[in-house]
């Protein structure tokens, strides 16, 4: 992959270069250690064994994490969140993968008005959205807010990088293969499963996986469209509100842990997905 | 083979048979359940608050009167316009200090790092970004509380005797938060434009005789402006719409323009709250619009 140029320009060739790449590399240190420390402390504390967690260091404790499950609140909470999250997935994941189609191949007259519109959910702050949903579905419709509510305005949110992810997919997408696949006499349906659907899975899959982080993390739309349920972040908000406690830093440290593991998982199947995509390309274009 | 003129050519690509009306919705309409979420749940509850925002409310009633008072008072109520322009300022802070944390790390990273291990680091970059928002703010809790690491470390290295509480509540929590929070963001828009970038040009620039200042200035910055102008916006207009972060670590002091809405919100105030939104709905869209060239979001996107 490297092409020879690299190691001639990397390699520093006076005290200089290397002192200005030295200086750069301890600012990444900084910029890593700003971005971890906080987080660190955030674990270290949930294991403390004090009520009120920080510095000095009394002791070590799990207690605050085996009493978790007995949290019945907790437990609904997150509950709550997933199967919210879930169906949001799902939704998001299924709309927004059909209509990344049309906006990519053509047949929509505005396709650059479409693409706008279709951001504008992203770009504009989580809080107009809030606003607009409850004004609108409790207001002038009169709706009751519950989790149809939350699910609604987390559909409005994770849709559009559904959108994006699968399109950004599509757009590289070689259409020579589905027209080879007619030509041998596959129907549209056919091609759509056996060739395409294959191809984008990854980013089909990793759109489902990043709703899901989306929805699981939703704060202020939540807040705004969530009637008398708890989701995971109002009831860590609620708790945080009421006082720091060491148990609020054991359920962050889980959610932490749990998004981690979720990341993973998104860059795992991402790069077993592209491989089973190349091969279904290697067999299309080498088998005969 | 050739008599098929006419009728469809079973198994064609859509192209060869568009043209017709059939085939044109055919490829459309998968196109319209997401247009229907966005029509319902995004552009008439928008609609819906910029109608609000010209009523009036009574009793908790709602009445549409037609009136530009809900604006007038919002620009004529000290506080209110005090903490609109204390959010544009606040955004303005966190979007330099954003950038200029982030510009050094993804130069470097663009520049000095093996291929392999930029994915490594960006990574490391995304992670913390993608774990609850919310515990990110409250992990903050731990180094700027009054039991924090921060006071801890001040008082054994003999600075105060007391623990301080100037670090939270206030502002200045609000404006480190809010940097450490939205850091991710400025940093991939970044790299995003500088990985693209040939960095053998700075060195042809140096070989021609630019001081590296110069050839920085010259060959480097007008390549990865769109970055930097990604990075602004996205940087920029979330925190606009901040509600969180001040509530959390800025307490009554460090107060955004997003409390204010949910102030309004809680306490009946409808049209209040439908033209405080509009109004920085109005301001991002015009920042949108005028950096509209600019915007890669796809960049962004398919790199978290």
């Amino acid at each position: 992959m490297a092409k020879p140029m690299d190691r001639l320009e990397t390699m520093p060739v006076s005290r200089r270069s290397r002192a200005t790449r030295n200086a750069f590399r301890a600012w990444s240190l900084v910029v890593f250690a700003f971005l971890y420390v906080p987080i660190a402390f955030l674990v270290l504390f949930s294991f403390e064994d004090s009520r009120t967690p920080g510095l000095p260091f009394t002791g070590f404790t799990l207690d605050w994490y085996t009493s978790l499950p007995e949290n019945s609140q907790l437990i609904g909470a997150v509950a709550n969140s997933i199967v919210i999250a879930i169906i949001v997935a799902a939704v998001a994941t299924l709309v927004g993968t059909m209509a990344a189609f049309p906006l990519v191949r053509g047949g929509i007259r505005w396709p650059n008005a479409a693409r706008v519109a279709f951001t504008m959910p992203i770009m504009l702050p989580g809080i107009l959205i809030g606003v607009g949903l409850v004004v609108f579905l409790a207001g002038t419709l009169d709706i009751q807010l519950s989790q149809l509510t939350v699910i609604a305005g987390h559909l409005v949110l994770t849709m559009p990088f559904v959108i994006l992810i699968v399109a950004a997919r599509l757009q590289g997408f070689d259409r020579r293969l589905e027209w080879a696949a007619a030509d041998l006499g596959a129907g549209p349906a056919t091609v759509i499963r056996r060739i395409v659907l294959p191809l984008i899975a990854p980013a089909i899959l990793a759109a489902a996986l990043i709703s899901i982080t989306l929805s699981i993390d939703e704060f202020v739309v939540t807040f705004f469209t969530v009637g008398s349920q708890l989701t995971l972040p109002i009831y860590i908000y609620t708790q945080i509100k009421f006082g720091v406690t060491p148990e609020v830093n054991a359920v962050a440290t889980l959610v932490m842990v749990g998004t981690i593991l979720a990341l993973g998982l998104i860059t795992l199947v991402a790069t077993r997905g592209r491989r089973a995509g190349r091969a279904v390309v290697r067999r299309v274009r080498g088998g005969r | 083979m050739t008599a098929q003129a006419g009728g469809p050519v079973p198994g064609l690509p859509a192209e060869a048979h568009a043209g017709s009306r059939g085939a044109a919705l055919g490829r459309l309409w998968p196109f319209g359940p997401a247009a229907a979420v966005l029509l319902f749940l995004f552009f008439i509850p928008l609609a819906i608050v910029f109608v609000y925002s010209f009523w009036t409310v009574q009793n908790l009633q709602l009445i549409p009167t037609w009136t530009l008072q809900n604006y007038l008072k919002f620009f004529q109520t000290d506080t209110y316009i005090r903490t609109f322009l204390k959010t544009i300022i606040m955004a303005v802070l966190v979007t330099a200090a954003g950038i200029g944390m982030a510009f050094p790390f993804a130069y470097f990273l663009a520049r000095y790092v093996s291929t392999r291990w930029q994915r490594v680091l960006l990574l490391a970059v995304i992670i913390p970004f993608w774990s609850s928002y919310l515990v990110r703010v409250y992990a903050w809790q731990a180094i700027l509380g009054e039991k924090g690491a921060l006071n801890w470390l001040l008082m054994q290295v003999g600075l105060i005797s007391e623990p301080l509480t100037i670090f939270l509540y206030n502002d200045v929590g609000v404006f480190i938060v809010l940097t450490y929070v939205y850091f991710p963001f400025a940093a991939l828009s970044l790299y995003s434009s500088l990985e693209k970038f040939d960095f053998t040009q700075l060195t042809a620039a140096q070989d021609l005789g630019a001081t590296p200042l110069r050839a920085m200035r010259r060959i480097l910055l007008p390549q990865v402006r769109p970055g930097f102008i990604t990075a602004m916006i996205f940087v920029f207009i979330p925190i606009i719409g901040e509600y969180l972060t001040p509530t959390l670590v800025g307490g009554t002091k460090g107060v955004l323009i997003g409390n204010l809405i949910v102030n309004f919100y809680r306490g009946g105030a409808f049209p209040a709250m439908a033209a405080a939104s509009f109004i920085i709905a109005a301001f991002i869209i015009l920042l949108l619009v005028l950096f509209r060239r600019y915007l890669q979001l796809d960049d962004v996107v398919t790199k978290l």
